[in-house]
């Protein structure tokens, strides 16, 4: 009769669950790259699942701020703007090729938010407010600097999206996978970070700060690398989308939605996850698009919160949090089926 | 190793601490004792850096008394907290990394291994820190993630408080055990005179923020102004 250690047996499911996990994490990746075709391809799905994978990459951004530096923002349309309006200004006025003026884009938003930087001092609600008003702050200078940024009439002379290698990333297949891969680079680096030891003691820092400065953690600089990354990653994700809309103006590039649709998608899909933002924005904005705007047109907003609601009260982990609840049952169902298949 | 020069901690109005000075030489079990309120917690808090001191601290040679927190537990450093703060969604092994990682500058597995059975929580290394532990285990996680930063000083903050008598001697063996292993000095606030008297070979008093007194365990126990400040009543 074979012995199994006890170790080896508990080692099994977590394997399994492991396993489970990481075929769930490959077919949602899959089927995010494959939706364009399960969607027909229309233009007008297309475009619904650029503008998606847009705010999937916002609301990781802002998970990746409230994940791993505990920091809620109710102002990340300020980097979203600020990487929007820096990259059409690059690429329109000084000639900067588009695929370099994105990241620049991005890294120019990660410079303005330096500006942020005493606001660290602050937590909760203060902080909250502080970056809100930072927004607010950018939106008014981006009407009120005309000579730089059109002031409200905005920006529509700039160049979109290249073609590359013969491939058009300006049509909307092209777009599609653009952003799509840059959701996916962003995201790995996110895991990797998290995985990392700074990511475990940011973790850390988001549940007692005393308790991680006295082991020798500066927590003040790990929690100012996360609000420059966070507003890199959304500097470049309002960048990818200012080239693929071809026009800004102050009240669209830094509106009200770039700040509060990421809390909606990251919280559904469950921000203390790397995919939960991920598939929480494509989910809640398709829902919003297709179904709650046939149903209201006007004012279909209602039913987002009714939604958002109902997940908060049900699954507050979001839909990351069922997903992890019910895949150890799957694991577990898998593994007895093989023990079964060996007995 | 310490040495303290005229430390006083103000809070608005309030006096903490008072014009505090003494030495504590390599090697040294101090004991810190005093009465509620004495300013014992307020001391560990500004030798670590947790709160502002005026005066001035010296460790190893070299005036901490403006660094941060954290650069002082990176200096050899280490304290534990009187109510435990693990880093409560880690494990206790993550517990232990993040410590060692960023307290001692390295990552050593095997070094992690060692202080989980010297800690003896080998068995709850993969376990929850704030769910899966009993308030002993907490407070041996405490020490353990002091020693993964790999002090040269450890300050411990009543971490025999509310252990039931053989558990309190059986932890008094394993901080004497911890004092010959790592060649640690340490300092531990300890209202018990027994524990105080088995442990340490010298204790300081503290009282109302002031030093009252300075010497071997039975010399500062039996000394008035001790009894006073204990018992409200001069010593007979």
């Amino acid at each position: 009769m074979p012995v199994t250690s006890n170790a080896s047996a508990q080692a099994a499911p977590a394997a399994a669950s492991q396993r489970g996990r990481g075929a769930l994490i490959g077919a949602g990746l899959l089927a995010l790259a494959l939706l364009p075709l399960v969607a027909g391809a229309s233009p007008y799905m297309l475009g619904l699942l650029i503008s998606a994978l847009i705010l999937a990459g916002l609301a990781l951004s802002w998970a990746l701020l409230g994940n791993l530096g505990g920091m809620v923002s109710f102002g990340h349309a300020a980097f979203f703007g600020v990487g929007a309006y820096g990259s059409a200004l690059l690429a329109g006025k000084l000639g900067v090729p588009v695929l370099l003026a994105i990241p620049l884009g991005g890294l120019i938003a990660t410079v303005f938010s330096l500006a942020m930087l005493p606001a660290l001092r602050l937590s909760g609600p203060y902080f909250a407010l502080a970056i809100l008003a930072y927004a607010q702050i950018f939106r008014i200078l981006a009407t009120e600097l005309d000579w730089l940024t059109g002031g409200a009439a905005g920006l529509q002379r700039y160049p979109g999206l290249p073609t590359v290698l013969g491939f058009n990333l300006a049509d909307r297949a092209g777009s599609y996978v653009l952003v799509l891969a840059c959701v996916v680079v962003f995201a790995l680096v996110y895991m990797a970070l998290r995985r990392s030891h700074v990511g475990t003691a940011l973790r850390a820092i988001a549940d007692s700060e005393d308790a991680t400065r006295v082991v020798g953690v500066n927590a003040t600089v790990l929690k100012t690398w996360m609000l420059l990354l966070s507003a890199f990653i959304a500097g470049v994700f309002g960048a990818l989308n200012a080239h693929i809309i071809g026009f800004l103006e102050p009240d669209y590039a830094f509106s009200g939605i770039w700040s509060v649709m990421p809390i909606i998608a990251a919280v559904f899909g469950g921000y203390r996850s790397v995919l939960g933002p991920i598939f929480g924005a494509v989910v809640i904005y398709l829902f919003d698009q297709v179904i709650a705007k046939s149903l209201i047109p006007v004012g279909h907003q209602i039913l987002l919160g009714i939604v958002l609601a109902i997940m908060v009260l049900l699954a507050p982990n979001g839909l990351s949090g069922l997903v992890a609840r019910f895949l150890p049952r799957l694991a577990g169902r898998g593994l007895s089926n093989a023990e079964k298949g060996h007995a | 190793m310490l040495e303290l020069d005229a430390v006083t901690v103000r809070f608005g109005g309030l006096t903490a601490l008072s014009g505090i000075s003494f030495r504590i030489a390599q090697g040294e079990i101090l004991g810190l004792v005093g009465p509620n309120g004495a300013g014992k917690t307020t001391l560990f808090n500004s030798i670590s850096g947790l709160v502002k001191a005026r005066g001035r601290i010296s460790f190893n040679g070299r005036e901490v008394t403006s660094l941060p927190l954290h650069k002082r537990a990176r200096a050899g450093i280490g304290r534990t907290f009187q109510i435990p703060q693990p880093m409560h969604h880690l494990t206790v092994r993550e517990n232990l990394a993040v410590a060692q990682v960023f307290g001692a500058g390295r990552y050593d597995e095997k070094r992690i291994d060692e202080i989980l059975a010297v800690m003896e929580l080998s068995h709850k290394a993969d376990a929850d820190a704030a769910t899966a532990l009993a308030l002993q285990e907490l407070k041996r996680l405490e020490i353990a993630k002091a020693l993964a930063t790999e002090p040269k000083l450890l300050l411990l903050d009543e971490v025999l408080a509310g252990l039931e008598s053989n558990a309190k001697r059986s932890f008094m063996l394993k901080l004497k055990e911890l004092h010959a292993l790592f060649g640690l000095t340490i300092v531990i606030v300890e209202h018990d005179i027994e524990t105080i008297s088995g442990l340490c070979t010298r204790a300081v008093v503290l009282n109302f923020g002031q030093l009252i007194a300075d010497g071997t365990p039975a010399e500062v126990f039996n000394n008035p102004a001790v009894v006073e400040s204990y018992t409200g009543t001069a010593h007979a």
